[in-house]
């Protein structure tokens, strides 16, 4: 994650319920009302970047407030948790976010949420063998008598994992481009050897 | 509601994309107008709020305004990631295309003959190269350091292919004409449509730049 990494600058525009905990009087258009005050309690969704330094600024105030608290974005709502506990490959996280991940080790960073960590793990263990055998069998499927050209561009390919790999989040999309890159050029690699 | 920072995402999305061409979509100068300008207004804000504090601000008496501020400061931050962020991933494509060899305008001439991106993005410049003339300073001078550089060394070609060759020698077809070159085994023509057997050595970087076809 580098201050250039366009993911990461992309994941920091996911929005997170926040509340303001006190007045602001020019602040009024992040409540889509400019010419209002905004006030103390009232719930809008910022970006990360925005909510983040926000909630963890030190305001001077005596009795330790920040200028918003906030809570897990739906994406990491107990819905969420709940079906992805059940089966995480049933779910598909792109709806969720493009940056599942991203969103939630960011959010973990901020709030402790015993069962997250854990159910983000076991969500991506799970998916990422999945995505690794549909990233196979593409390979396996497409190399013969195919131009490489059109084996390159294979995320919505037909078949029954089409429903699987259109939910991948951003990273699993790298994973699952490298793997069939991986499993394609072993293939010529091979081919290549017997030739010679 | 448009906020501030919007228009800096927009401007990373475009980077994003830009990720995975193989050519250069037309370089973006009204968004990258808007968000410096979004800056500018961004800080005129700050000056404004500051203004009657005479420099003897204190945040925690005046807590609503700190927010404000801090608001303001982070989006021009944000503004300024999305910017260096957007120019960066252009040039680290210039440099690549540097090194590969690639004649920028060529790529010009393909696009208008439609390529994906000269779609996508209407907004670009109209003319003839999709790069802003910063850019193409850049290009050239990158060309001429990594000239320079592999000037040190003239029994190798450190822009040459990796792929060791199969054959020394092959057959090509000249696709345009590239005027006369200098082999070891004196002068060869080049004029369009004829056909030669060369060295590969002596006409790797002509291929590479759309010159002559590799035949067989």
């Amino acid at each position: 994650m580098s201050y250039y990494d366009i993911d990461a600058i992309l994941t920091d525009a996911e929005k997170i319920p926040c509340t303001f905990q006190l007045d602001v009087p020019d602040l009024g258009y992040l409540d889509n009302a400019p010419t209002q005050p905004l006030k103390a309690g009232t719930k809008v969704n910022l970006p990360l970047w925005l909510a983040e330094m926000l909630a963890i600024a030190n305001t001077g105030d005596p009795e330790g407030r920040s200028f918003v608290t906030f809570d897990l974005p739906s994406a990491l709502g107990n819905d969420v948790i709940q079906a992805l506990k059940a089966d995480p490959r049933a779910v598909p996280l792109r709806d969720q976010s493009p940056h599942f991940y991203g969103l939630a080790t960011h959010m973990m960073d901020l709030v402790s949420e015993d069962k997250l960590p854990e159910v983000v793990r076991n969500t991506f263990v799970t998916r990422a063998a999945e995505v690794a055998l549909h990233a196979r069998k593409l390979g396996g499927v497409g190399s013969r008598g195919r131009t490489a050209a059109e084996e390159g561009s294979n995320l919505g390919f037909g078949g029954a994992g089409e429903e699987f790999l259109r939910g991948l989040d951003e990273w699993e999309r790298k994973l699952f481009r490298k793997a069939h890159d991986g499993a394609k050029s072993g293939k010529e690699w091979m081919e290549n050897i017997r030739k010679h | 509601m448009p906020m501030y920072g919007d228009l800096g995402n927009k401007l990373v999305q475009h980077a994003k994309r830009t990720q995975n061409l193989a050519h250069l979509p037309p370089y973006q100068t009204e968004l990258v107008r808007a968000v410096t300008r979004e800056v500018r207004d961004l800080d005129r804000d700050v000056a404004a709020l500051l203004e009657p504090f005479q420099g003897s601000f204190d945040p925690a008496e005046h807590q609503a305004t700190a927010c404000t501020l801090l608001v303001n400061h982070l989006s021009m931050r944000r503004n300024k990631r999305c910017l260096l962020a957007y120019h960066r991933t252009r040039t680290d494509k210039l440099e690549e295309l540097v090194w590969n060899g690639t004649d920028i305008l060529d790529m010009a001439g393909a696009q208008q003959a439609g390529g994906p991106g000269a779609v996508s993005a209407p907004d670009g410049a109209a003319g003839s190269s999709s790069l802003s003339p910063q850019e193409e300073d850049y290009f050239r001078q990158y060309g001429d350091l990594l000239a320079a550089y592999k000037g040190h060394w003239t029994d190798i070609d450190l822009t040459g292919s990796l792929e060791p060759p199969r054959d020394l020698f092959i057959d090509v077809r000249v696709l345009k004409d590239a005027g006369e070159i200098q082999t070891e085994y004196g002068a060869i023509n080049l004029t369009k449509n004829s056909q030669f057997y060369v060295r590969q050595g002596d006409v790797e970087r002509l291929i590479a730049q759309g010159y002559l076809q590799k035949l067989g």
